[in-house]
């Protein structure tokens, strides 16, 4: 990370992982609107405390719902870690091959300029695109993030093109409260 | 009551004064009329015969504020902030409200007031609301506005603000009454809308103009809500909620009462069920509304319109049209209330001839439902059906 003012240029090393968890509101219920007891200001101070430049920097947001007790011993499939290693290895795998000899390892780092290369899209999916970003007012940020996203999605999918389900998947995962976030009632 | 001056613009200035006066409300502004004649001669009234009229404590008040008042310039400072004074014997004072057991003294008025001669019906209800009850206050105050019905409200977030800018936008008047000053705009994120109704239907206030909003001020203002209004819809409401504090002065002021019915599950709904349990009336529809309230105003009902025809059948209509049998299935399980991703995704998956569903299938659907506005994102990875 570079920041340059007037007195100088300065060069810090930020490159890292953020992994962070919030409640969704004070009491942790929102938005079960049966349950949950904070006022509409209220979840908006309390999901305020992140601003929006650092949302913004946040590629996937998920909410986990409250889990029924009863579920925890079920008998649903799940995946097992292992399984899931093994998927994560193969994304970088195919990342490694793609990047050989550019400089680039992952895809978090592919820059603007190569976007056009890497994390090209059909048609229909441009279209979706065009569409969500005319809704949410993405920023240029977010836009290329997106596609960075839906870059990895595809890689886990084993996929050589961005398809329509990896950039939805990619979409679903920005589209934080925008509702609180504007606060217009 | 009604009792006009000749030249009525000479003594509003004075009367602007006699409401200025803390402590001197409606009851004593009346008993110095009754008995000074106009708000002038009021204010010229020697001190003794004011001493009678108010007692001691407010006449002191009344002489401290009246020490350094220029009745002119003060009122023309009122003027050129655009704030309108309304005294209720003055021949514009809405006559709804001087029906009511308890009109206020004087309005405060940005934009204009409510026509006598239209139909007007006040849409309240809670300020956190449920995407249902979101899209209702919406399609009521749409269908209103195209019926030529003023809309009151009070400009808070949730229903209110919600069905008043849905009157806006279809053209409509709708009237904003607030619980502080006229000039201040509260809450400060409809902003947007308080501009437009300074230059379409408008705001009132019986508060000073800058006065700060407090939490005491605010049921007053309610009973000038359903007093400027023939009927009042209440919209969704819980249970000991502030919306029913309106309804209360709007049954004591003789209104109609209509309530939007939900589901027992839904706390939303406690106040709205239990008003129908007491007899309030049941909205079963929008045009069902519209047909109540022609049937109930009197000399001023709603006119017949087609514009929102179309919206009551779109409220029908088969949302499923078209839809594959993963969209289909997934638009059943998704709900007014929010409901999760994961959620959805297990629901789904148990259903027939779903097994092969993929979580990443469910994201994609409902990120479709939505770029058609058909579903919304609440937070995060919560999805809620759009009416």
């Amino acid at each position: 990370m570079v920041i340059s003012r007037n007195y100088g240029s300065y060069c810090y090393p930020a490159d890292f992982m953020l992994v962070a968890a919030m409640n969704p509101c004070p009491c942790g219920y929102y938005p079960d609107l049966n349950r949950c007891v904070c006022t509409e200001a209220e979840v908006r101070r309390y999901q305020g405390h992140i601003s929006g430049p650092v949302l913004d920097r946040i590629d996937l947001c998920v909410e986990a719902p409250p889990l029924d007790i009863r579920s925890l011993g079920g008998r649903e499939e799940h995946r097992s870690s292992r399984e899931m290693r093994g998927r994560v290895e193969t994304a970088r795998r195919a990342q490694e091959k793609r990047f050989a000899g550019t400089g680039y390892r992952f895809n978090s780092e592919i820059r603007v300029r190569d976007m056009q290369k890497y994390c090209a899209l059909g048609p229909e999916e441009e279209r979706m695109l065009e569409q969500f970003t005319q809704r949410q007012e993405t920023s240029a940020r977010s836009y290329h993030r997106l596609l960075r996203t839906a870059r990895t999605i595809a890689d886990l999918e084993e996929s050589e093109e961005i398809r329509r389900t990896h950039l939805a998947e990619a979409l679903c995962y920005r589209v934080m409260d925008t509702k609180y976030r504007k606060g217009n009632g | 009551m009604k009792r006009m001056w000749k030249h009525f613009e000479d003594q509003a200035p004075y009367a602007y004064f006699m409401d200025s006066v803390r402590g001197v409300g409606r009851k004593s502004a009346l008993a110095l009329l009754e008995r000074f004649g106009t708000p002038e001669n009021a204010w010229r009234a020697p001190e003794g015969e004011l001493l009678q009229a108010l007692g001691e404590k407010r006449a002191e008040t009344w002489n401290r504020q009246k020490k350094g008042w220029d009745v002119q310039a003060e009122y023309e400072k009122l003027q050129r902030k655009g704030i309108r004074f309304l005294c209720c014997l003055d021949p514009a004072y809405p006559e709804r409200l001087q029906e009511i057991p308890d009109p206020p003294f004087a309005l405060y008025v940005r934009g204009s007031v409510p026509e006598d001669r239209l139909p007007s019906v006040a849409v309240i209800g809670a300020r956190r609301c449920s995407a249902y009850g979101r899209g209702l206050a919406e399609k009521m105050g749409r269908a209103l506005a195209a019926a030529g019905v003023q809309v009151v409200s009070g400009l808070a977030l949730g229903v209110d603000g919600i069905s008043q800018r849905a009157a806006a936008e279809q053209d409509g008047l709708t009237f904003g009454v607030l619980g502080c000053g006229v000039d201040i705009c509260y809450p400060p994120s409809h902003q947007t809308l308080y501009d437009r109704l300074c230059r379409r239907g408008g705001l009132l206030s019986e508060y000073l103009p800058g006065t700060q909003p407090r939490p005491e001020l605010f049921p007053p203002r309610n009973r000038i809500i359903s007093g400027l209004a023939d009927a009042v819809v209440v919209v969704e409401a819980r249970r000991r909620s502030g919306t029913l504090i309106t309804v209360d002065m709007a049954l004591e002021q003789g209104r109609e009462i209509y309530c939007v019915p939900g589901r027992v599950t839904d706390r939303l709904s406690e106040g709205c069920n239990g008003l129908i349990g007491q007899g309030a009336g049941i909205v079963l529809s929008v045009d069902d509304l519209l047909e109540k309230l022609r049937a109930g105003c009197g000399g001023r009902p709603p006119e017949k319109t087609d514009a929102h025809a179309g919206m009551n059948a779109a409220m029908k209509t088969d949302a499923h049209a078209g839809m594959s049998v993963r969209e289909r299935t997934l638009w059943e399980l998704l709900d007014y209330s929010p409901v999760s991703v994961q959620q959805l995704y297990i629901q789904a998956a148990a259903g027939p001839g779903m097994g092969q569903l993929t979580l990443q299938e469910v994201m994609e659907t409902l990120l479709e439902f939505t770029l058609q506005g058909k579903a919304e994102n609440v937070s995060g990875s919560y999805y809620v059906k759009k009416l």
